[in-house]
């Protein structure tokens, strides 16, 4: 038998997370959802490589009525439509509402609950390993895609990187916000992924385009108030959104992002620590 | 804390919904090891889940180690689950989960380590524990799940069906394991549906059948309930009416029938009745009697002798 | 001869298999389907559409002044674009577990060890995803074609609008159909649901995005036929006999959506097996 004599007391919650975070993050790098990251990071620079390379070639996909598209504005493009609209929320949802329910269909929640830790730390460590699992891919290859792009048309880095430095922020805040807001609803729903899409492919691209207050309940809104580059007008719904556009102030959007993630966390947190778990068998 | 006890429950019920888990059970459960015993669907793993905190009661109220157990992490420092289902994270080796369950019961990184090599020894799994668990057997895993329940040398045990999938060698091993365990002082407390399998571990048995305790106490006691039960014996012989004028002679017997072509006859005393019946086919040269079973010898009829007792 | 000679054999005589197993299939998936209240509270929401348009050729037929809702054969069109959005949910909610929650429960061998073809068996599956997609496309747009001669006490409109009878029923099963292939062909390809609905999302997002970027880059749609719904909405454009939205030639949409039904079928026919084989 195990000898310990040594009496020991649980681990305080900023341990227990921080123990948590060291397992969660294996766990995510070496999931079949890395592909998935590998993915929505690397499409973007695959992408960028390939109009780089039209644009050496010379070719004039990329002239519209004979002149060229600036490398700036197809990276502001590509921040707005690939980065922003997909990216960031869809590895949110995908890796947020995985953070509790994969557990809990896996049947291995059972290891973690029965350990002397308060239940709010494991969904807290996971969601800081979700965080630096995604900041760390999603960020470079945002910096990749810029250095790939800005030369185009004769656009200079030295000029616009203030606005790259915007953009990697804007970004990691939006992983986080929505990381947590879908780390609530992994905890507290039974189809989190289906709630999740419902969430942010439709309530947030309804309530954006519809006058009023309703976009104040959506992270979109406030997240697109910080982008530092024109909405692109690709569809009807952006343009009707764009007519309707009253941007909030950037501290006052961040303040509310902030807000929205502590409460998020908090509420996941605390939906973990009070909620019962029935396994199937 | 082998006479106090290890585990009490006041009126404890669970329902899922509709469908009653656990029903008003009042049960108080002594120290040293204690067998669960029931069919499938008796109940047996809701009252594992309460009692080890992963449920919450519906109504009533359960303690363990004279602690409250729901929303009282403190209380895993002292206790160790091994739960029934097959679910591990599969991509780590058997020592690198067992190393990172117990650094969340407070282990530092070599202690964790250290713990880990010797909790897999114990269950003879040291050859195997740089080895993915993804890649174990279906014994393997069992006894890699057995490891980190008592890797930290918790007060109490609790095992849901832990000898599922082992082999019959890696389940003698396991139960020597845990009467060893139980022998250092320890309480242990495991839940099967094989009769045979807990009396190989403990004689200190709950029985459990639809969500209710029917029973509690010493095996050899349930196992004389099977024995003074009346109790069904078929007897296949080429001289059936023989047999019968043989066996009417002693007054154990109940009653006797006839039935597609084989002698069914009701005894009050089948220890008895076993022991002339051998006896008989023994002296018959002529080796009459070919077959003996008995359609109630099993766990099953205890529950419903108990039931409509 | 020799045990160790014997190998085993095809049976000679063929599969007996009386009936349509692939019927019972479709129904008890439908029926399993029908028992959540999520799916249901799902339909509900995607018949709210129809209800309005409802609304609005009751008043177009009723009230003269509100001519400027007009009903034409576009409306028709927009109806179904519409409805793509509930299509999706729906594909993921209940098309992801189809296949892949048979390889978690090991059935699919269970399936396979009866008396049904791999071919009845992926019919089956594909019957419960289509009916219950076919139920908030082709059944509430037919619906409102038989409502229009109702409410305007005429048939004036249908018979100026013969055609779209066929392209209500084309398009339907055009967009049914690429997405329940494409949803079960994941399925297959995993034990984990959840997995599947999210390879399913990520394909139908991802390329929409890459669309969009390289629509901003090059200020021109030609390369819409890297997202598969922009391909969905530009051959259903031509079915509706409007001009295409995207300058991608319709053929070429066309081709890639056939194309994707056919890679959908290939993984079916090679992932749905009644041995596991373990590399």
């Amino acid at each position: 038998m195990s000898a310990d004599s040594t009496p020991r007391r649980p681990l305080s919650f900023l341990t227990a997370t921080l123990r948590i975070f060291d397992i969660a993050v294996g766990q995510l790098l070496w999931s079949r959802r890395t592909v998935f990251m590998a993915l929505a990071a690397g499409g973007p620079v695959v992408l960028a490589l390939v109009l780089r390379a039209l644009d050496a070639s010379g070719v004039s996909a990329l002239r519209v009525n004979g002149a060229r598209v600036g490398g700036p504005v197809m990276f502001g493009g590509m921040i707005w439509l690939l980065y922003l609209r997909f990216v960031v929320p869809v590895l949110g949802a995908f890796y947020g509402t995985a953070l509790v329910s994969d557990e809990v269909d896996d049947r291995t929640i059972t290891y973690l609950f029965t350990r002397p830790i308060a239940r709010g730390s494991i969904v807290v460590g996971k969601y800081l390993a979700y965080l630096a699992c995604t900041v760390l891919v999603v960020l470079p290859s945002v910096m990749a895609a810029y250095v790939l792009l800005t030369p185009i048309g004769g656009g200079s880095i030295a000029e616009t990187f203030p606005l790259l430095l915007a953009d990697l922020g804007l970004l990691a805040l939006g992983l986080a916000v929505y990381g947590a807001v879908f780390a609530l609803i992994g905890a507290s729903v039974p189809r989190p992924l289906v709630v999740s899409l419902i969430l942010v492919f439709g309530w947030e691209q309804l309530a954006l385009v519809v006058p009023g207050y309703l976009r104040q309940f959506t992270v979109a809104y406030y997240l697109q108030s910080l982008v530092p580059h024109a909405m692109p007008h690709d569809e009807t719904m952006t343009a009707i959104q764009s007519l309707f556009s009253e941007p909030p102030s950037a501290p006052s959007s961040i303040f509310s992002l902030c807000l929205i993630l502590v409460v998020a966390l908090g509420f996941a947190a605390h939906a973990l620590q009070t909620r019962e778990y029935v396994l199937e068998q | 804390m082998t006479e106090a006890a290890i585990v009490s429950t006041e009126h404890l019920s669970k329902w899922y919904g509709q469908v009653i888990g656990l029903n008003d059970v009042t049960l108080s459960v002594a120290g040293g090891v204690t067998g669960l015993l029931g069919p499938n669907g008796a109940g047996k793993s809701t009252l594992l889940k309460l009692i080890t905190g992963q449920l919450k009661p519906s109504k009533g109220a359960v303690r363990v180690l004279g602690e409250p157990v729901w929303g009282n992490p403190a209380i895993y420092l002292r206790m160790g689950v091994c739960p029934e289902q097959d679910a591990f994270y599969d991509r780590m080796t058997g020592l690198e989960w067992l190393a990172a369950l117990l650094r969340l019961q407070g282990y530092g990184e070599r202690e964790a380590v250290a713990a880990g090599v010797a909790a897999l020894e114990q269950v003879d799994l040291q050859e195997a524990a740089n080895k993915r668990i993804g890649a174990y057997s279906k014994g393997m895993r069992q006894r890699v799940k057995l490891a980190q329940s008592i890797a930290h040398s918790p007060d109490l045990l609790i095992l849901d069906e832990p000898l599922s999938g082992m082999d019959p060698l890696a389940r003698r091993k396991t139960i020597r394991l845990l009467r060893t365990w139980a022998a250092s002082g320890k309480n242990v407390i495991v839940s099967s549906h094989v009769l045979h399998e807990i009396e190989a571990l403990t004689s200190n048995i709950l029985l459990m059948h639809n969500g209710r305790v029917l029973a509690e106490g010493n095996v050899h006691q349930i196992r004389d309930l099977i024995d003074e039960h009346p109790h069904t014996v078929c007897i296949r012989s080429r001289h059936p009416r023989e047999l019968a004028r043989e066996l009417v002679a002693h007054d154990d017997l109940l009653s006797l029938r006839f039935e597609d072509g084989a002698v069914y006859v009701q005894t009050a005393r089948p220890d008895v009745f076993y022991a002339r019946l051998t006896g008989m086919a023994a002296a018959d040269p002529t080796g009459d009697i070919y077959e003996v079973t008995s359609p109630d010898d099993n766990l099953q009829a205890v529950f419903d002798y108990l039931v409509k007792s | 001869m020799p045990i160790h000679r014997e190998r085993y054999r095809r049976r000679e005589d063929g599969l007996d298999v009386r009936g349509r197993a692939w019927v019972v299939i479709a129904l008890q998936g439908l029926r399993a389907l029908t028992r959540k209240r999520a799916f249901l509270y799902l339909m509900l929401v995607a018949w709210i559409p129809c209800v309005i348009r409802g609304v609005q050729i009751y008043v177009v037929a009723n009230f003269p002044q509100a001519s400027f809702l007009a009903v034409t054969g576009r409306t028709f069109r927009d109806f179904l674009d519409q409805q793509e959005l509930f299509v999706f949910f729906i594909t993921v909610y209940a098309g992801s577990g189809l296949i892949a929650d048979d390889i978690r429960a090991n059935a699919l061998q269970l399936y396979l060890s009866r008396p049904i073809t791999r071919t009845q068996y992926v019919a089956g599956k594909l019957a419960t995803l289509m009916a219950a997609l076919a139920f908030v496309t082709w059944v509430p747009a037919t619906l409102l074609l038989i409502l229009e001669p109702l409410f305007a006490g005429n048939s004036t409109f249908i018979r100026h609008n013969l055609y779209l009878i066929p392209a209500v029923a084309i398009f339907s099963l055009v967009e049914v159909a690429v997405g329940a292939f494409t949803m079960l062909a994941l399925s297959s390809l995993s034990k984990s649901r959840w997995f599947v609905a999210v390879m399913y999302a990520g394909f139908a997002f991802f390329t929409q995005a890459i669309f969009g970027a390289t629509r901003v880059a090059t200020q021109s749609t030609a390369f819409s036929w890297i997202a598969a719904f922009s391909n969905l909405a530009q051959v259903g454009d031509v079915i509706f006999r409007l001009p295409p939205r995207y300058e991608t030639p319709p053929i070429v949409s066309a081709m890639f959506l056939v194309a994707l039904v056919v890679v959908s079928a290939a993984v079916l026919n090679r992932r749905i097996r009644a041995i596991e084989v373990v590399t």
